[in-house]
């Protein structure tokens, strides 16, 4: 991914921090994907276990609302990403020029734009990777949150197949609402 | 004439076998009691007292008669000689810790009883035969905190330092 990306970027820094795109790599989106159907599914342990839905008549629910919040949790992911990562980027600017000028100081050979270019590239990646954990570890507490109140407190009262479909999918709308605030 | 005055001799004797039998002079009592311990999906707490009665001029099987808080309740003599049972329940939420006292009256003193309250009157002021006490210890309702509101409070806690983490990224 940074391969190509690298080139693309000009030298300036505030160039390169606004061309991060809201498009994630196939890596990131695997790993976005991958992680909200997990955080997804969870819920159902719950509703089987302590709310003691039944479990083969609701299957297709099963199925319907996990595919439903994992297309939501991941685009909730991705919008916390876009969002924190130019942040991260800003936040951790100096430590990675510090670490990388150093690393590079001793390679004579190098020339000054190509250091200057792995500097930007790793700025980049570092930024990337903690924008991407943060915007996963974020979105899962807040989503698991959501549901375990909604389900035991705002819809105790429904019975435990419609209090599933309601509470993960609020849940899941909810999350990527909130996402797609600016801050 | 003379076997008419013999009937009522007679008559009057056992009348008043019967009047005497009917009081129990120096009563003792020996009680055990049981409450609900556990009343999680108990709409009623259920106490019940059992005890013996003893008196010193030998009578038993009196009926019996007991006042708990207000409440009658005729006690119920158990298959073995001087054996009673008092039994009666109570709204979970209503039932409070602490000592129940079980005012016993003899059927002389329940009839008073029960004229002292018809006429609006102290019903202390009745003389009852013996008080039993039933302590309630309080019943089992649960765990003080139940599970779900600690998995919220904890997600809630974890969402907030996510957020605060978040907050100082985004400052």
């Amino acid at each position: 991914m940074s391969g190509k990306q690298s080139k693309a970027f000009t030298k300036e820094e505030e160039l390169l921090l606004q061309d991060f795109s809201r498009n994630v790599s196939t890596k990131s989106s695997a790993l976005f994907y991958g992680n909200a159907f997990i955080v997804s599914a969870i819920p159902i342990w719950l509703f089987w276990r302590i709310h003691m839905i039944d479990l083969y008549s609701s299957v297709i629910s099963f199925i319907a609302v996990t595919l439903a919040s994992t297309y939501l949790v991941a685009l909730a992911y991705k919008n916390t990403k876009f969002v924190l990562k130019h942040k991260v980027a800003v936040k951790r600017e100096e430590a990675v020029t510090r670490e990388m000028t150093r690393k590079l100081a001793e390679d004579k050979k190098m020339s000054k734009k190509e250091k200057d270019e792995r500097i930007l590239w790793k700025k980049n990646e570092v930024a990337d990777y903690e924008a991407t954990t943060f915007s996963i570890f974020y979105n899962n507490a807040l989503f698991l949150a959501l549901v375990i109140f909604c389900s035991f407190y705002i819809l105790r009262t429904f019975t435990p197949a419609v209090n599933y479909v309601l509470s993960v999918g609020a849940a899941g709308g909810l999350l990527a609402l909130l996402s797609t605030g600016s801050q | 004439m003379v076997y008419g005055n013999m009937f009522i001799i007679v008559s009057v004797l056992a009348v008043s076998k019967f009047a005497l039998a009917d009081v129990c002079s120096k009563p003792e009592v020996s009680a055990s009691a049981y409450t609900t311990q556990d009343a999680t999906v108990l709409t009623d707490v259920a106490f019940v007292a059992e005890f013996t009665l003893n008196c010193g001029n030998h009578v038993t099987r009196l009926p019996l008669y007991a006042e708990v808080n207000g409440k009658m309740l005729p006690a119920a003599m158990v298959e073995d000689d001087d054996g009673y049972q008092i039994s009666w329940t109570e709204d979970v939420k209503k039932a409070k810790r602490g000592d129940y006292s079980v005012i016993l009256y003899d059927e002389e003193g329940y009839a008073a009883l029960r004229k002292a309250i018809r006429n609006g009157e102290d019903p202390s002021s009745i003389k009852s035969l013996v008080t039993i006490v039933v302590n309630y210890p309080g019943a089992y309702n649960g765990p003080w905190l139940n599970s779900e509101f600690i998995a919220a409070i904890l997600s809630v806690v974890v969402w907030y330092l996510a957020f605060s983490a978040r907050s100082k990224l985004l400052a």
